[in-house]
């Protein structure tokens, strides 16, 4: 087997009564693009900050590259990272400031002026060589970061929310090209977010946390048509959760109340409170005769995104329900307009 | 918009008064020094004829010399004491102490006494260093020493004591505001770079405070080349420097020389301040 | 050595340094007080020969030393003429500073002037500048102009940073409100920034009440506290001298809390509400 570039075993993390990191597990192959993935205070910066070293755990273990560092500084560990803010050193040149890990690493100063003037070259910044952070723009902050990061060619790279503080407009950008960045370098990149459309967009593998634990982790696909709870269902873009009792139907199928669903995993409790979700492109209006699942609805408002129309609609126990249909196509029903909609039972996915 | 508009005539009706009021206070007064410094004749008068005699009466005087020096001299000392020991003690407030009740308590402490009159604080060190003092007697006591010490009261010793305690946190107060300025991700993002501890200090921390070492280190000097109260207090009749001579001047109505010391004096500190700005630019700091 | 060790080393070697310095700068303070509560018998030193308030009564009673109330209460009216000034000036200067007039740095530097200034040369020009002008030097007359150039700029710098922490735009909500700009100061902006003017004028009462470099020169016959106890100390070290530097310094300590007792109070009681 391949060594792992990072191993997190069953690490903890507690501030007074506080857990902020409860038994968190993950594997790191080479040259993977981890994106980890939660809303604010679920764990994910205080996971990233002790790979970095700069929080201690209180329990559990980290390995990179398959050597034991859970309690050595970050100064020990073959590790860079990119701040939020960036955290450039204001009295520093752009030179200086990207050729310091190497001078801590004390290579020759000839050997440094030549690698600082090729990475400075390969992000397109060499121009601001001379400069200082203070008159630099966000990109280009951005770039003298992760230029002074990826100098000294850590096995991992740690981005704590790297492109959060750039404009709107140029994060896709951003995006693209440090994902070809990250494939070219065979670094493996471990980031930090609380958007999905970059940890889904970005990831090899997604970490989504919540409450100091892992709730699931797997590709982009898995994540988003798989959602093993109700959070992540809940947290990712374009599911419907519904909630009901569990009851076995037989043929490897089971009901969620009234819903007929495939029986997948460890069945809960005859009669135990189970729920499950069903992606908002896969309901459909006017569902076919043999559709087991169908319930009436009334059409609250019509979002148009371009690519997807969304409805949002209101079932009778007043739930919201979101449906998605290509943009090309002509609107189907009206806003305050009846009417009946279905899915396959093989389509819902039962939560854990 | 508030309740002052920008560039609004108001303001200059608003500023006008303080304008007014340090323009006579503080403006007018220190231009009159410089002007009576070069008055010659013997009355106090603004007839009369300016002449440069002050000065070359006072600078062909070996003794006066040699006073111009200690004051520097004794500048220079506690610069360095209270920088060092400021620098130590903001360090530790800002960057160790982790328990916020601590700091504000620690903080308090130290702030307290720079509520007191500086007056009451000099003469409290006099029952301290005297042959009989309490630091003679505790020294006698722990059998260091086994006669009192005259070092202390009356010396530049026991004045630099004084001083170093007065002093030490116009060290430290700016230095701690420098500190508190620094990101915290500065100093991790070293550490990820491979810097350990001390590095991440000299490289990153204390550039990044410099304005603040430097405010300080001004700040110390100013008061201390000015400084006549403690001088006077614990170095008794025996001791003075460039600050008690303005004022033996003024008291034994040699007016003319009185401004001419007092001119030096300032020139000395315009130098001093001069120096500090080549390092920062003050008015950075707010930004 | 293990970073940790060392981590730790330098942590307690800068803490302990930071006590040190804490006691060295009290403990003077501290045995000024205790010294002051001596007995009929004791000196300026230890030994004390008994608790009392022996020299406290000599103080009251003025015996031996020179009467210090006089001086004590033209101090008093002094600092608290100065504490209202220094509001009213600095709340003002600051309110101009908002508008970023033309000429507003160099404004900010004459009134950094003040603060820069040595008390010993202000004072010593002041008096001659009174003399030039016929002035009679006088505590409530010279002094007090000078006093004010030196608590000025203290208050200056802290309605400054009140007002730069201060939103704009509630001025704004208010103006929108139909409120008419100097209502809109009385009503919004006043009131939140009051901790700020306490401040300010907490800084001119004690400055002033503290200041003698200034004094010396200007004061005249009439004498103000703090130079009374130099003239007393030109004389003679006495335990009164102790006596009067601890009351004043609780004095003024006392006066600090329950300014800053009430403040909380006001501001806990405002957040109840």
């Amino acid at each position: 087997m391949a060594q792992l570039d990072l191993e997190i075993r069953s690490l903890r993390k507690r501030y007074g009564g506080f857990t902020a990191v409860d038994d968190v597990s993950l594997q790191v192959g080479q040259g993977q693009f981890v994106c980890l993935l939660g809303p604010s205070g679920c764990g994910k910066t205080t996971t990233l900050r002790c790979i970095a070293g700069l929080e201690e755990p209180d329990d559990g273990e980290i390995l990179i590259g398959g050597r034991q560092v859970t309690h050595d500084p970050p100064w020990q560990r073959d590790i860079a990272m990119m701040f939020q803010d960036f955290a450039l050193f204001p009295h520093m040149s752009i030179a200086r400031q990207v050729g310091f890990g190497l001078e801590m690493l004390k290579r020759p100063k000839a050997e440094i002026r030549k690698r600082v003037a090729e990475v400075l070259a390969a992000f397109e910044i060499g121009g601001l060589a001379e400069r200082r952070p203070a008159s630099l723009s966000g990109g280009q902050r951005q770039r003298v970061a992760l230029a002074r990061a990826m100098i000294t060619e850590p096995r991992i790279l740690l981005l704590d929310e790297p492109i959060g503080a750039l404009d709107y407009s140029l994060r896709e950008t951003v995006m693209l090209e440090l994902k070809q960045v990250q494939r070219r370098s065979g670094i493996s990149f471990i980031w930090v977010t609380h958007d999905q459309n970059e940890a889904f967009s970005l990831g090899d593998l997604v970490v989504v946390m919540n409450h100091a634990r892992i709730e699931q982790q797997g590709t982009p696909q898995e994540i988003l048509q798989r959602p093993r709870t109700p959070f992540v269902a809940g947290f990712v873009q374009g599911n419907n959760v519904f909630r009901g009792r569990y009851t076995a139907a037989g043929a490897g199928h089971a009901r969620v109340g009234a819903y007929l669903l495939p029986a997948g995993g460890p069945p809960p409790a005859e009669g135990a409170e189970a729920s499950f979700s069903i992606r908002a492109e896969l309901l459909r209006f006017n569902p076919p005769a043999d559709w087991p699942n169908r319930l009436a609805a009334r059409c609250l408002t019509v979002e148009y995104f371009g690519s997807i129309r969304r409805y949002i609609l209101q079932g009778p126990d007043g739930a919201l329900l979101k449906l998605d249909q290509f943009g090309a196509e002509p609107a189907t029903i009206g806003v305050g307009e009846e009417t009946v909609l279905g899915w396959r039972a093989a389509d819902a996915v039962l939560h854990a | 918009m508030s309740t002052i508009p920008l560039r609004s005539p108001r303001a200059y009706l608003l500023a006008l008064p303080a304008a007014a009021w340090m323009l006579t206070a503080v403006v007018a007064p220190t231009l009159l020094i410089l002007w009576v410094s070069f008055w010659g004749g013997r009355a106090f008068s603004t007839a009369s004829p300016l002449t440069t005699q002050n000065y070359e009466r006072f600078l062909s005087n070996a003794t006066y010399l040699q006073l111009v020096l200690d004051s520097l001299k004794q500048a220079a000392l506690l610069m360095l004491l209270c920088g060092v020991l400021g620098y130590c003690i903001a360090y530790f407030l800002s960057m160790k102490l982790r328990n916020p009740r601590w700091r504000t308590a620690l903080l308090l402490a130290f702030i307290i006494p720079f509520w007191t009159s500086a007056l009451i604080r000099a003469i409290a060190w006099v029952p301290f260093l005297g042959v009989n003092g309490v630091i003679n007697q505790a020294l006698l006591w722990l059998g260091l020493a086994d006669q009192p010490v005259e070092v202390f009261l009356y010396s530049r010793t026991g004045i630099s004591m004084a001083q170093l305690s007065l002093y030490t946190l116009m060290a430290s107060g700016p230095v701690m505001y420098m500190l508190a300025q620094i990101p915290p991700a500065l100093r991790e993002a070293a550490m990820t770079l491979k810097a350990p501890p001390l590095v991440v200090f000299w490289r990153v921390v204390f550039p990044l405070t410099l304005p603040g070492v430097v405010i300080g280190q001004v700040l110390v000097f100013l008061n201390v080349m000015a400084d006549f109260a403690t001088v006077a207090t614990i170095g008794g009749n025996k001791i003075a420097l460039l600050a008690n001579l303005v004022l033996n001047f003024y008291e034994g109505s040699q007016i003319r020389a009185a401004a001419v010391v007092a001119v030096l004096l300032m020139l000395c500190m315009l130098a001093g301040v001069a120096a500090a700005l080549r390092v920062v630019d003050i008015r950075r700091l707010g930004a | 050595m293990h970073w940790k060790t060392r981590q730790r080393l330098v942590t307690w070697a800068l803490g302990t340094l930071t006590i040190g310095f804490l006691l060295y700068q009290w403990l003077p303070i501290l045995t000024l007080a205790v010294l002051s509560f001596s007995g009929p018998t004791g000196g300026t030193t230890f030994p004390m020969n008994g608790v009392s308030l022996h020299w406290y009564r000599e103080l009251w009673a003025a015996s031996f030393i020179g009467d210090f109330k006089p001086p004590l209460w033209r101090s008093f009216l002094l600092a608290l003429a100065c504490s209202g000034v220094t509001c009213v000036l600095s709340v003002a200067s600051a309110q101009a500073m908002r508008a970023r007039f033309a000429g507003h740095n160099a404004f900010f530097f004459l009134l950094l002037l003040g603060l820069m200034a040595p008390g010993l040369l202000v004072g010593f020009g002041f008096a001659l500048l009174a003399r030039l002008l016929g002035m009679e030097p006088a505590w409530n007359t010279t002094a007090f102009i000078v006093h004010v150039s030196w608590t000025l700029p203290f208050g200056f710098l802290t309605m400054l940073a009140v007002f730069n922490r201060f939103d704009v735009k509630l001025e704004e909500a208010a103006l929108t409100l139909g409120a008419n700009r100097f209502v809109a100061f009385r009503r919004i902006t006043l009131p939140i920034v009051l901790p700020g003017v306490i401040g300010a004028a907490l800084f001119g009462f004690s400055l002033s009440y503290d200041e003698f470099a200034r004094s010396m020169f200007t004061t005249g016959p009439d004498n103000t506290l703090p130079l009374a106890v130099l003239a007393q100390l030109d004389q003679q070290l006495t335990p009164e001298l102790y006596a009067i530097g601890t009351a004043t310094t609780l004095t003024s300590l006392l006066v600090i809390l329950l300014t800053t007792t009430v403040l909380w109070l006001s501001r806990r009681r405002a957040a109840a509400r």
